[in-house]
């Protein structure tokens, strides 16, 4: 696979393991009473775990530390945003990927969200940020698509873009963020690459100086981390 | 595997119309080497539509892949050919659904 760009300074090149991102930003569908209880719950809950047996992983937490806590989780974002919770798998492949997203939304998925899934293979290795390990309680999923401008822009100018956006990179893992990597998505996306951080705090202040939106549209979300299973628990105890 | 349709919308992005004929020409013979390539692998072009009058996009392309991997490939033999630096683009795969009435 040839890279969408090349490696900086801040992230490496994955090697091609063929293993698929499958970020989501959800929505709650109001229910009438009973569509999503006990037995919806324990459906989604068993499958989540089904898919973790067969080497999934389930949270953003787990791409850094990949054999460490196995907990499915999400990001609560509802308070900032018209979605309410996002947050990303990974599964071994792009069609386990594809079938994966069929197989939950039929599980009772569909019943509880409204989705956006967003599928690609990693391009660059995670990253952590300096210093121990800290709360990180925080996660924040970036979408970017290369403009008219990028797409015009020569090659030595596209890299003294990514250099510049290293900086941007650099401050955020100075203030302890570790970052996911990055993962193409524009076989099947509108957008075309994403990022997913997850950070004790939103102290990441550096990407507007460093000119980050010059060549890019974006879009963001910020979450505050929380087990999926909360949000699965939630919606069956109105069943 | 279970085959795939995969939807790809595309329009010019705007420095498409300052090349000339012949540039023109090199890259969409590029991109045709690819889509001649992804049929030999056995994927399948249903066709390519004009959507222009109700859509961002001016054309939509439909493609039926044996899976999502085989889709991938076909798309990213094309942006390393430099397509998406030429065209603006959105893409969509959706796994065909078994026992559909």
């Amino acid at each position: 696979m040839t890279l969408l760009t090349e490696a900086t300074d801040v992230f490496a090149a994955a090697e091609r393991n063929g293993r698929c991102l499958v970020a989501f930003i959800a929505k709650r569908r109001p229910l009438a009473k009973s569509l999503f209880g006990r037995e919806q719950s324990r459906r989604l809950s068993d499958l989540l775990r089904a898919l973790q047996a067969e080497g999934w992983l389930m949270s953003v937490r787990a791409m850094f530390e990949p054999n460490g806590a196995a907990e499915a989780s999400a990001f609560d974002c509802g308070f900032a945003h018209d979605a309410d919770m996002m947050g990303a798998f990974e599964a071994p492949s792009l069609s386990a990927a594809l079938a994966g997203t069929v197989r939950l939304e039929r599980a009772g998925w569909a019943r509880l969200f409204a989705t956006e899934w967003l599928l690609g293979p990693r391009e660059f290795s995670p990253v952590q940020g300096r210093g121990g390990r800290t709360d990180h309680c925080w996660g924040f999923l970036a979408l970017w698509e290369w403009n008219d401008a990028w797409s015009a822009a020569t090659k030595a100018e596209r890299r003294a873009y990514d250099e510049e956006c290293d900086v941007a990179f650099n401050g955020d893992l100075a203030l302890g963020a570790n970052i996911a990597g990055r993962h193409r998505l524009d076989w099947a996306s509108r957008w075309h690459h994403a990022g997913l951080w997850e950070a004790p705090s939103l102290a990441m202040r550096g990407h507007e100086a460093a000119a980050d939106f010059k060549f890019t549209t974006s879009r963001h979300y910020v979450g505050r981390l929380r087990p999926l299973q909360d949000f699965i628990e939630l919606d069956a105890e109105r069943g | 595997m279970s085959e795939c349709v995969w939807i790809h919308y595309a329009r010019p992005r705007p420095h498409w119309y300052g090349l000339d004929d012949a540039a023109r020409s090199a890259h969409e013979a590029r991109w045709r080497a690819v889509a001649e390539q992804s049929v030999s692998a056995g994927g399948s072009r249903v066709g390519r539509y004009h959507v222009r009058g109700q859509q961002d996009y001016e054309t939509v392309e439909i493609w039926r892949f044996s899976s999502a991997e085989a889709a991938f490939e076909h798309w990213a033999a094309l942006a390393a050919a430099g397509y998406g630096e030429l065209n603006a683009f959105a893409n969509n795969i959706g796994l065909a659904i078994e026992g559909s009435p």
